[in-house]
């Protein structure tokens, strides 16, 4: 049975116990940051902030304020553009859930941060040898029948572990039972072919202004690793010819990988807040 | 806590965290249970699953405003208007609870013929003291002293008619001028939640210290307490008057008596020109009728625990050896700001701080520091190096010429010790030691229980010791290593002779036979063993299916879930609400089956036979002699009148459109030369200011800005300012800021958002619009994170708040203050 997670962004209190647990279960160290004006803080997903609340204020319809706390991180894809393009297959789909990542097998290519549609796999730039990080959706508590660090703490149910097909249930349940307070879709059901998160929100990411920080509203239906698999089916085809350059090719990367130092990274990922 | 004792009997949140889910109407005033209670919110959020409306007033657009239906702009400090205002529209509108109004409050009760109240005064004002003596603001009393009253409501002098006159002057117009919302607003306001006037239905009210931290702060309260009487809300599932508590164990601080002016279990601390005696104790603190007949029993038992075979009938149980109110600062005891005025004027030598920090809580902090300074020596018990402990190096300081000997001593934190801790909803938890403490630590008990031992053989060796008696008397047998479980069972309460736990209160006496280190506690530890602490209960049984869960943990008093609980039921004994039943009356049997433990009398204990429903409709209210609630205090129990009027804060940009009595009447003002306080409508000082805290930082910040998972997420100091404001400074976002009061300034930088709006108020013509600005009061000078990143700044917001206090509790007023904004 696939595991899925219902964040209710309308119930979501910004509290950040999420964040809090997150880095508590992970063991991963807190930042120096500085002020926030929209109060969002680490102001970027990266190797060491898997999860985190976006604070969004803006006016209803009749200028009044409303604030919204939307809860950003790993989608865990039914069909992943990210392990579809992983040419050593570290990044996997568990049965039950979870998009996670073998340390092991990665060779550090990062085509899955080229190919994920909702920019969420991050390199650890900082790292001799880095790796990829992101949301594990606790597969080693979900293993064990225990909920993911972030839905356990979080006070207001607004992150709800279960059943993929429940939720969804549930998920609709709440549109039809309080239609003025949802918009009628559920983020997740059908984006990219269906995640195993999946958001009911007040007003849509286009209104919310969350398109360009995670929230794409153009990525249709299609599951993003067809795409993945049609692009690497090529691979062997070309393997011999593209051999040498692969070499260059890693290199070329290695190269990147230098100049594209921690502060370029952040001017650039800074967008998203 | 001053407030609600004056009203219902009990200083205390009346219903429980779990039963706010229970609710037709949460109404959130001056508090932000998003950020300061965020567990509370999940009961909060169940409830609006069930239907319930959220109405959040606060001066600030908060996370909790983020969820309401409704967001009510309140002008910072003027809730009395607000809630006058509603007192008016329920009355006007006739919206109130009839039945229980007329049997479960005073309202029916008539008032003396020379109370009066004109421009902003009640009657006995004496502007020299700025004291009032209240002798007509009481019940006017037939031949055998008995209240007259007028179960009609209709006599012009009943309390009913009297509060009605009263409140008619603040009329929608009239809140609009003084708190700035909209008559529209206030209008849909008062609909909603007057809807849970209807019988069958509870709102309950939700309020922390922005209702508290005012010159006006306990009427303030007294003012939400009367539109909760007049909407029957009290004693309900699902409604009650509930004050949030800010740290989980501040309820038992308070229980345990961590106040200046009381002893254990609420009982005044005694005053040396009143009691010279025990028995002039017992006698004037002791009222004739309620359940404080009792008094006596609670008061000798306490002093038993305190000097066991040392309190004997023939020395009036060692009442001598207890400390008296009255040689503290000018009289008034030593409350907070005493506190530090004393210290200030050389009479207080050392501090002892257990897990505070006043380098960053207290107000006007550079008087603060000034007070520090002049200690002979400060021990502080913390987890980290706080900023008091290192107040002497502070920015700024001249530290060469700080003579202060301080002592750190490392504290063991919570999951490093065994003990108990009462939450907000009375419940006593008992919590086990997960680890061993770290390093040197040692539990805060450890330390108290070294410092006694220790202080006891001083005096004993010491020939020269002044009045060692009650030191070296103590009854203190804990073991060197102390064992929480005795003070826990000394807490209960046991019979002197055998050492027997007693089963509750009932079975405590005023000869001396019994001990008891605090009455409301007694029953949590009935028995020997470790079997009988009832606080380690851990079932989740709920018969009633109201969240009651009566054999988890221990509530006080004797496990009582929601107190008042006889107004839960109709005079006739039958539930408002029957699907939120807690009790049942069965006519027949003449029986009663009850879910919680009756606030009530129910059972003759002798013969076990039930009184009716009709015996304990005349009193719902035990604590008070008359057995009602208060609408109307009498007798001054609350110093600023029977009943809440609106005043300004001391430093105001606005005059009171409601009277010429612009502020408190009867606040204290010190006169120090340290405490200044700006102009009403000072031109160098044009904006309003207030503080509060956010959910990733906790109190004075000592635990939360030394966590890098808590200081990434909220860095650094900030001030909340609007646009509006922002623009007329030339101040963009993010930019520092300088913000200046006459007392101090403090750097922040510019939080620019709409959360904050000006307030256009005033009296009809001379209305004017004026800009507030919000700061938090988490960051400033010591640990990991201080607010900024300029190790010479002190990025404490209560630089700026004055020393001035509520004449009830001293309460300062961190909640309204004048500043001005700087871009720097």
């Amino acid at each position: 049975m696939s595991k899925a997670m219902l964040i209710d962004t309308t119930r979501c209190i910004g509290c950040r116990a999420c964040q809090v647990a997150c880095k508590s279960w992970h063991n991963l160290p807190g930042e120096r940051t500085e002020f926030s004006d929209t109060w969002t803080n680490p102001k970027f997903l990266d190797s060491n902030n898997y999860t985190r609340i976006i604070f969004k204020e803006i006016d209803k319809p009749g200028g009044q304020l409303s604030w919204h706390f939307i809860s950003r991180r790993c989608m865990h894809c039914n069909d992943p553009a990210c392990a579809s393009v992983c040419p050593v297959g570290a990044l996997q789909k568990l049965e039950n859930g979870p998009v996670v990542y073998d340390d092991a097998r990665c060779i550090g290519c990062r085509y899955c941060m080229m190919a994920c549609p909702f920019q969420v796999p991050k390199f650890e730039w900082g790292s001799a040898v880095p790796l990829v990080r992101k949301c594990d959706f606790c597969a080693d508590r979900i293993a064990i029948n225990l909920a993911p660090s972030c839905a356990t703490a979080c006070p207001s149910e607004a992150l709800l572990f279960g059943d993929r097909n429940a939720l969804l249930k549930e998920a609709h349940r709440r549109i039809g039972a309080h239609p003025a307070k949802y918009y009628p879709e559920v983020y997740g059901e059908k984006t990219v072919g269906g995640t195993s998160k999946l958001y009911l929100t007040a007003v849509s990411f286009d209104e919310l202004g969350l398109t360009h920080q995670g929230f794409r509203t153009d990525l249709g239906n299609i599951p993003y690793g067809i795409y993945g698999r049609e692009w690497m089916s090529k691979v062997p085809w070309i393997a011999l010819t593209v051999g040498g350059l692969a070499v260059g090719l890693h290199y070329f990367n290695q190269r990147r990988a230098e100049v594209q130092s921690q502060k370029s990274q952040e001017s650039q990922e800074g967008k998203e807040d | 806590m001053a407030s609600l004792g004056p009203t219902f009997g009990r200083g205390a949140m009346t219903n429980h965290w779990n039963d706010i889910a229970n609710s037709d109407c949460v109404l959130i005033i001056g508090c932000n249970p998003a950020e300061n209670h965020p567990i509370s919110f999940r009961w909060i959020t169940k409830a609006m699953d069930k239907g319930a409306k959220l109405i959040v007033v606060d001066p600030r657009f908060t996370r909790s405003a983020a969820k309401a239906d409704l967001f009510v702009r309140l002008r910072p400090g003027t809730d009395i208007a607000l809630m006058g205002g509603f007192i008016n529209y329920i009355l006007e509108n006739n919206l109130h609870q009839k039945d229980y109004v007329a049997n479960y409050t005073n309202a029916a009760f008539l008032v003396s013929k020379d109370f009066e109240f004109h421009d902003g005064l009640f009657s006995g004002y004496d502007k020299g003291k700025r004291a009032y003596d209240a002798a007509t603001w009481s019940y006017e009393l037939d031949a055998e002293k008995k209240p007259v009253t007028d179960p009609t409501l209709s006599n012009p002098r009943c309390i009913f008619q009297l509060m009605k006159h009263f409140y008619a002057r603040y009329t929608p117009e009239m809140v609009e001028a003084v708190t700035g919302v909209p008559k529209k607003q206030f209008l849909a306001m008062a609909a909603t939640f007057a809807a849970t006037g209807e019988p069958g239905k509870a709102g309950t009210l939700l309020y922390a210290m922005g209702g508290t931290q005012h010159s006006t702060g306990v009427q303030i309260i007294r003012s939400y307490t009367i539109v909760q009487q007049l909407l029957g809300n009290m004693g309900l599932p699902g409604g009650g008057i509930n004050a949030l508590r800010g740290e989980n164990n501040v309820q038992g601080s308070t229980d345990m008596a961590l106040l200046f002016n009381i002893v254990p279990g609420y009982m005044a601390i005694p005053s040396e020109a009143a009691h010279p005696t025990l028995k002039d104790y017992l006698d004037k603190e002791t009222p004739k009728a309620s359940f404080w007949i009792n008094k006596p029993k609670f008061f000798v038992s306490l002093l038993k625990a305190f000097w066991g075979d040392a309190a004997t009938p023939a020395n009036s149980f060692a009442y001598d050896y207890l400390p008296k109110i009255g040689k503290g600062y000018q009289g008034a005891g030593y409350s907070w700001i005493p506190l530090f005025e004393s210290m200030g004027d050389g009479g207080i030598k050392g501090l002892l701080i257990w897990g505070m920090n006043p380098a960053v809580s207290s107000p006007n902090l550079n008087q603060a520091y000034g007070a520090l300074a002049k200690l002979d020596w400060l021990a502080a018990f913390d987890l980290w190096e706080t900023d008091t402990a290192q107040f002497w190096k502070r920015p700024g300081a001249k530290t060469k010429d700080i003579k202060t000997e301080v002592f750190l001593f490392p504290a063991a934190d919570s999951l490093e010790k065994e003990g108990s801790v009462s939450n907000s909803g009375r419940w006593l938890q008992w919590r086990y030691q997960a680890v061993k403490p770290h390093g040197d630590a040692q539990s805060d008990l450890w330390y108290a229980n070294r410092l006694g031992l220790e202080l006891k053989k001083l005096y004993k060796a010491d020939p020269k010791a002044v009045f060692p008696d009650p030191i070296v008397n103590l009854n203190w047998n804990y073991g060197d290593t102390p064992d929480v479980h005795l003070v826990a069972k000394e807490v209960n309460g046991y019979t002197v002779a055998d050492k027997k736990q007693v089963l509750n209160f009932l079975g405590l006496k005023d000869d001396g036979s019994t001990a008891c280190g605090c009455w409301i506690y007694s029953g949590s530890y009935p028995g020997p063993d470790k079997k009988n602490n009832l606080m380690a209960r851990r079932d989740k049984k709920d018969p009633s299916g109201l969240m009651l869960y009566p054999t988890w943990a221990w509530a006080w008093p004797v496990n009582r879930r929601i107190i008042y609980n006889r107004c839960s039921l109709d005079p006739q004994g039958q539930p408002w609400n029957k699907d939120k039943a807690m009790f049942h009356w069965d006519p027949v049997a003449k029986t009663w089956k009850n879910l919680d433990v009756p606030d009530f009398k129910w059972i003759d204990p002798a013969t076990k036979a039930h009184f009716g429903p009709e015996e304990s409709a005349k009193a719902p209210f035990l604590m008070l002699p008359e057995g009602k609630s208060r609408l109307f205090v009498p007798g001054g129990a609350c110093k600023e009148g029977p009943f809440p009027e609106h005043y300004e804060a001391l430093e105001c940009p606005y005059v009171n459109p409601m009277s010429a009595q612009q502020s408190n009447p009867v606040m204290k003002v010190w006169k120090s030369e340290l405490d200044r306080v700006a102009q009403i409508c000072d031109p160098k000082y044009p904006v309003i200011a207030t503080t509060f805290r956010v959910t990733e930082h906790w109190q004075a910040g000592a635990m939360t800005r030394n966590l890098t998972w808590q200081a990434e997420m909220v860095p650094e100091m900030f001030v909340e300012m609007s646009p509006s404001l922002a623009k007329a400074k030339g101040v963009n976002p993010g930019d520092w800021v300088r913000v200046k009061s006459v007392r101090g300034e403090v750097l922040a930088r510019a939080n620019v958002t709409r959360r904050v709006a000006p307030f256009c108020c005033g009296k009809a013509g001379f209305a004017n619009t004026v800009e507030m600005v919000a700061l938090p009061w988490h960051f400033g000078f010591a640990g990991l994170i201080t607010g900024g990143p300029d190790s010479r700044q002190n990025y404490a917001a209560n630089q700026l708040a004055p020393m001035v206090g509520d004449a009830n509790t001293m309460i300062p007023e961190y909640k309204v203050f004048l500043v001005d904004v700087q871009k720097v």
